[in-house]
């Protein structure tokens, strides 16, 4: 308005991070720095953030599990977000949007099933899996018109839903462990065992390492037979058939937002490669959380609902307090998956990182430029 | 009664000025928005006394003021006025509601927005040329110190660009006035119309012409558009609605007053002419709002285009077109207040204005979504979306017209398509998309760009919410505006008609038809 105000100059509304060059992430790999900067800041926003998506991924996890072993091939689950809970409050509290977002949960699962790297992926395409699946088909017919009607109408349709409900508990698996494990991380920061984006780093690497062994198996009920749909002897295991195709597929590769690029094949927006997307987690835009077609909303509202108090105010004392909260959230969100990048990166190094043989060190050089050449074009403008 | 409503904003300036002490600004406001609460009450007060079966000017005043020249105080109200005078104190109230961190002389800025608001009061309520004309100029000085002084970096061109247009725009309209004195040899400066026994028809046209051109400037018409898209460029948002909102109005007041209602028969004889004129406006503005990079100044060439409307339905003059202009005038008031303001909140928080550089200010947690969302019921409101006061005004001035000149009408339908373009690209490109307020350099980088705009208060938006209220109401529930101005409408539109039927029984004396 009227003279003697200072005038708002646009360029100073915007601020811009930093972009390290590949090169300089691959020396922060393998001399095992942190990627996120070291300060007290990081530090509140990563470990409670990671609190809030713990409460959270342990909703999702039970309810993943939930659906993949209650509401099996159920050809309307309408209850399947309800746990098996059909109290009328429960109910009510779902119609009123009183809920987790386990929509969430559903998309990135499908992003794992549509990516489908990793040994999971695999296995739902080894004849084993097929005849597993023939066998519960088989029973499941048996019992339901409706699916015995198109199961021969459509041969691949009730495969593909065996599949889905397969990557559907394996994630479930895979969030039970995370969610533990950033619950754990939130203790071990307020009784002062974690004091520093490294520790952070470090505390989610051992959590990983120790879980990678762990067994990925997956048995349903059908007509009180049991049947595995991933059997023991698949010999799935926590971290290389779970955990690192469920990185490469929320973290790295993700799903373009509707809204943000055209999908008009005829823009080339949008790679025809599925293996050149950057989409993923590490990738997104903070900005147009909440907006209409960016799913990851569903999350931040989510990890809202959950916030602890110290993050909570935080966040009210900077930009716009409470008004752009989620936003925050998905800020600090990246940067919180930027941690756990940095400790599966950490965990999975091929050789230890002090070796000095030359083969082990050229073998982990490799394996650093590799994550450093992607790593180079995400959002490594929060990391400052 | 009609007085006061000069009298309350005049003497409210008048107590400003002489306010003892140094006041702070927050004092003067609360002062003035009291000031002009008070006017809006009394004007309510007056639209609730009116008698809205009459077709003529009640509520009337008058005394001999100076009877020699022919100066007489003699106040009036009709469906014509009423409207404008409510518009008036609604939209000086919202113009110092939004008023906001002013401390460059509250005290005079203040004083200047009521005597503006008592000017056009008095403009719109005079019976009388001369007092007319009084107040016409009255209301100039405020306006060209409101832009200079409290206007942008370029505001002294702006304001000496708008001084010159409306003085000319002034001297013609004296020039007229005085004119028809001397054609007609008597000072009788009152509203009667005058016909061919009193001037011959040359004369008529004559000073028709000089009145045409004079409001031509004031609404303003293509070619005399040039200065309003610079006073509105510089002036600050509440300046920017009292000119779009009030001062406009004048013109298209003139143009129905006292083009149409004093020289009824001229203006029957020029009607097609004056349609094409109205429709090359239209025309002209869509497309130069098109053009614009600068959100305020396609704001301020969609009023040229709108304003044409009103010329269109004037000049062709049925009861049906002559009640859209008056519901025109009471929504485009509205409508370009409220797309005024939220321009005003957008450059406020992010510093400019720019087309090429606004992008995504809908962003629900960092953008201005509230502050979007109404810029689309605005936009979608002057584009004449059905359940707005656009569709109501401009449907009814092209049912109105249609019949009489049908070019004319359908190439103004045109123009009201192009609304929709232009809007529909102000809104795409600063509302749509990923949220940036700084020229693009690249894609990617820019993409990373943390912007921190700060947020729209609740009490920014609430004049805005005001007024989207009113567009929306007006739209739903027509018929209050319409019972207001029918019968005033349906009288002015009888006398070109009268004027029609005369010619025609002239051009063919033994009957036809």
């Amino acid at each position: 308005m009227g003279g003697g105000l200072m005038p708002i100059i646009s360029a100073e509304l915007v601020h811009a991070g930093g972009k390290p060059a590949a090169a300089e992430l691959e020396q922060q790999l393998l001399s095992g720095q942190t990627l996120l900067s070291e300060s007290a800041d990081h530090l509140i926003e990563v470990v409670d953030v990671l609190k809030s998506y713990g409460e959270v991924l342990d909703a999702y996890s039970i309810n993943l599990i939930f659906q993949a072993e209650q509401q099996f091939l159920l050809p309307f689950p309408l209850f399947k977000y309800l746990d098996g809970d059909k109290n009328p409050a429960k109910i009510w509290r779902h119609l009123i949007h009183d809920r987790i977002n386990f929509e969430y949960a559903e998309y990135c699962m499908k992003a794992m099933l549509w990516h489908g790297t990793g040994g999971l992926d695999a296995y739902l395409d080894s004849d084993a899996f097929a005849a597993n699946c023939a066998a519960i088909i088989r029973r499941k017919t048996r019992l339901d018109p409706l699916l015995a009607l198109l199961n021969p109408l459509f041969r691949g349709f009730l495969p593909e839903l065996i599949r889905t409900a397969a990557t559907t508990h394996a994630l479930g698996q895979f969030w039970r462990v995370m969610s533990d494990l950033f619950i754990d991380l939130a203790e071990a920061e307020a009784d002062g065992r974690v004091a520093s984006i490294d520790a952070v780093v470090e505390f989610i690497k051992d959590g990983l390492v120790a879980a990678a062994a762990n067994p990925i198996t997956y048995g349903v009920e059908v007509d009180g037979e049991h049947f595995w749909v991933l059997p023991p002897e698949a010999g799935l295991t926590f971290l290389v058939d779970v955990a690192v195709p469920y990185v490469e597929a929320v973290f790295l590769r993700g799903m373009p937002f509707l809204g943000t690029v055209s999908f008009n094949a005829q823009a080339q927006q949008i790679s025809p490669d599925q293996a050149q997307f950057a989409y993923g987690a590490l990738f997104a835009d903070p900005l147009p959380s909440m907006g209409a077609g960016i799913p990851p909303s569903l999350l931040m509202q989510d990890m809202f609902r959950h916030l602890p108090e110290r993050l909570h105010q935080w966040y009210r004392e900077r930009t716009r307090g409470e008004g752009d909260v989620r936003v925050k959230i998905c800020m600090s969100f990246q940067k919180s998956m930027f941690c756990v990048t940095n400790a599966a990166i950490r965990g999975t190094f091929p050789q230890p990182l002090n070796s000095s043989e030359p083969a082990a060190q050229a073998a982990n050089r490799a394996y650093a430029a590799a994550w450093a050449s992607r790593l180079a074009t995400a959002r490594t403008d929060c990391l400052d | 009664m009609l007085s006061l409503l000069l009298l309350i904003p005049l003497v409210g300036a008048l107590s400003l000025a002489l306010w003892p002490g140094n006041p702070s600004p927050g004092r003067m406001r609360t002062v003035a928005l009291v000031v002009l609460g008070l006017q809006l009450i009394w004007s309510l007060l007056v639209l609730l006394r009116f008698d809205t079966g009459l077709s003529g000017m009640q509520l009337q005043e008058s005394f001999v003021w100076v009877g020699s020249i022919g100066l007489d105080y003699r106040l009036g109200v009709d469906g014509l006025s009423m409207p404008l005078v409510l518009i008036n104190s609604a939209l000086t109230l919202v113009s110092a509601i939004c008023t906001r961190d002013i401390n460059q002389r509250p005290r005079i800025y203040f004083a200047l927005l009521l005597v503006i608001s008592g000017a056009v009061n008095g403009a719109f309520l005079a019976e009388n040329l001369l007092l007319f004309f009084l107040f016409y100029e009255l209301e100039l000085i405020p306006l060209w110190f409101l832009i200079s002084i409290w206007g942008g970096a370029n505001r002294a061109y702006a304001a000496t660009k708008f001084l010159i247009f409306t003085a000319v725009s002034g001297i013609l309209i004296l020039g007229a006035f005085l004119g028809l004195a001397l054609l007609t040899g008597s000072v009788d400066f009152s509203l009667t119309p005058v016909t061919s026994e009193r001037l011959a028809m040359g004369g008529q046209l004559v000073l028709l012409g000089a009145l045409l051109v004079g409001f031509g400037i004031k609404v303003p018409l293509f070619p005399f558009h040039n200065w309003l898209p610079d006073a509105h460029t510089q002036a600050s948002t509440p300046v920017s609605v009292l000119l779009a909102g009030v001062l406009l109005k004048l013109g298209t007041y003139g143009l129905l007053r006292f083009c149409m209602g004093l020289f009824p028969e001229a203006w029957a004889l020029l009607a097609p002419g004056l349609a094409i004129w109205a429709a090359v406006s239209v025309l002209f503005g869509s497309l130069a709002a098109i053009a614009q990079q600068d959100m305020k100044r396609m704001v301020a060439y969609s009023s040229v285009g709108h304003m044409g409307y009103i010329l269109l339905a004037a000049a062709a003059a049925t009861p049906v077109a002559l009640l859209g202009a008056v519901f025109q005038m009471v929504s485009h008031g509205l409508i370009s207040a409220l797309l005024f303001l939220l321009v005003g909140i957008v450059y406020r928080k992010t510093g400019t204005r720019d087309l090429s550089v606004l992008h995504g200010l809908l962003n629900p947690e960092r953008g201005l979504p509230f502050t979007g969302t109404l810029m689309i019921l605005g936009v979608m409101a002057s584009a004449g979306m059905p359940g707005m006061a656009g569709f109501i005004s401009e449907f009814m001035v092209f049912r109105g017209s249609i019949t009489a000149f049908p070019l004319a009408t359908l190439l103004s339908m045109v123009g009201s398509g192009l609304t929709a373009v232009y809007f529909l690209l102000l809104v795409n490109r600063a509302f749509f998309g990923r949220l940036a307020v700084t020229p693009a350099s690249d894609a990617v980088s820019d993409g990373r760009l943390d912007v921190r705009l700060a947020p729209v208060a609740p009490r920014e938006t609430i004049p805005a919410m005001g007024l989207a209220f009113a567009v929306v109401a007006i739209g739903l529930l027509p018929s209050g505006l319409g019972k207001l101005s029918e019968a005033a409408s349906t009288s002015m539109a009888q006398l070109p008609a009268l004027v029609a039927a005369l010619q025609l029984a002239a051009l063919h004396p033994w009957g036809v038809g």
